[in-house]
């Protein structure tokens, strides 16, 4: 695990870097945000841990930049400021964690484990309901047979696969899965649900979707029905 | 009943395995008029057929580790006769295949489906043996337009496969490609249905 950290106080760096690399960490330290900001560019990281007072650039504008620049690695903030308003600009920024100094060695590391966690568990999840799979990274929905779906069809299943049992309002759809599709509609739905239902068939899954075109979906076992 | 006179591995079979042949492709025609008149629209995209070659035959013999007989040819190894039927829809193969097993003197004595469970790198098909009049074999293929697409695309490559350092990730990526194409298969299919739904309301 590659993390980058910037601190400008020299102490605290040497600090933190021994006792990361301790954890097994591959760390990159740096003392300014400006150096933090072409590494970061240069080089891919699973974290990046930010102070935010520092010279050259400090780091909510390495934070920023990195955003602008589609860079999402997480990002854990560190500050003496304790103010909430700017807890509430780091994270609005884009940062995905805020720790106040002085701070508990256990908490930091702690913090440092969920934001990969957080990271891993999004990039390579494999979905399951049943004996159905749905992996993230590949787009496959399998269960005795396999096939590949398309990224509306996978946002869809994912979301019902997340959320089954519970029926999803077409609404709720139409504004998280088509939300950059103005015309999608609810005939836009039901040829997408119908697509999926066809394709739970085809791998021989057991799971079926509930619903009647424009009302709520819901995933469900064949059995339990 | 080996009668060697042509020394050929079908001994003198050979014009009644033709005749059969021929009958096949006479009922698979029949069955597509039918589906035709029914539906509003041909489901049969082609069909191809053939008598296995003298020289296929043998091998086949020899790997299966069978003696090289007239009894082997015609009864043992099943696929004397070929018949491949490439259908629009993934639905027209399974009508395709009740319809087959309506016909007078036809039996279907083993199926596979390759279409429920594809093959391991990727294969889509559904596999048919046929026995005509309690007598002669013949094996029948049928699959969609894209199950054959992809049959035949990576038929021509299965050579230059095996010389590649890749042949890992190329079977993958192979296996990705019949993933993607049977599910497109799919949504086709719902799309037809949607539209025969419309018509019908």
């Amino acid at each position: 695990m590659k993390l980058l950290l910037a601190e400008d106080t020299a102490d605290l760096n040497r600090a933190l870097t021994a006792i990361l690399t301790h954890e097994g960490y591959d760390v990159t330290p740096c003392l300014d945000g400006a150096q933090a900001y072409s590494h970061i560019l240069e080089d891919s990281y699973d974290a990046v841990i930010l102070d935010i007072m520092m010279p050259k650039k400090d780091g909510m504008e390495v934070l920023r930049d990195m955003r602008s620049m589609h860079i999402l690695t997480p990002v854990l903030m560190l500050t003496a400021k304790s103010e909430v308003d700017d807890r509430v600009a780091g994270l609005d920024a884009g940062a995905d964690d805020y720790l106040t100094k002085p701070f508990a060695m256990k908490e930091f590391l702690a913090r440092v484990r969920s934001l990969i966690r957080r990271r891993t568990n999004y990039g390579s999840s494999i979905l399951t309901f049943g004996t159905l799979r749905l992996s993230a990274d590949t787009f496959e929905l399998a269960c005795e047979n396999s096939v590949r779906l398309s990224t509306r069809e996978f946002e869809l299943m994912q979301e019902l696969i997340l959320s089954a049992g519970r029926p999803l309002e077409s609404k709720w759809l139409l504004d998280h899965i088509w939300a950059s599709e103005p015309d999608a509609d609810d005939e836009t739905i039901w040829f997408y649900i119908s697509y999926l239902r066809r394709k739970l068939t085809a791998v021989v899954s057991t799971a079926c979707i509930e619903g009647e075109k424009g009302g709520s979906f819901t995933l469900k076992e064949r059995s339990a029905l | 009943m080996i009668n060697n006179s042509d020394n050929s591995i079908y001994g003198p079979y050979l014009p009644e395995l033709e005749q059969v042949r021929t009958r096949l492709m006479d009922e698979i025609e029949r069955i597509r008029t039918d589906l035709s008149d029914r539906l509003g629209m041909d489901p049969v995209e082609h069909c191809l057929s053939r008598i296995k070659t003298e020289e296929s035959m043998r091998e086949k013999c020899r790997r299966k580790g069978l003696p090289e007989t007239v009894d082997s040819a015609l009864f043992r190894i099943h696929d004397a006769i070929g018949i491949r039927v490439v259908a629009a829809f993934v639905s027209d193969v399974y009508r395709i295949r009740d319809l087959l097993s309506q016909v007078n003197g036809l039996r279907i004595t083993e199926e596979k489906d390759y279409i429920r469970h594809a093959k391991p790198n990727g294969y889509r098909s559904l596999h048919l043996i046929l026995l005509c009049d309690e007598k002669w074999y013949a094996e029948v293929q049928l699959r969609t337009i894209s199950m054959d697409t992809w049959a035949a695309l990576e038929h021509h490559m299965r050579y230059k496969k095996k010389i590649s350092r890749n042949l890992p990730l190329i079977e993958a990526e192979l296996k990705r490609c019949a993933d993607e194409l049977a599910s497109t298969d799919l949504s086709m299919q719902t799309i037809r249905d949607m539209i025969l739904e419309e018509e019908t309301i």
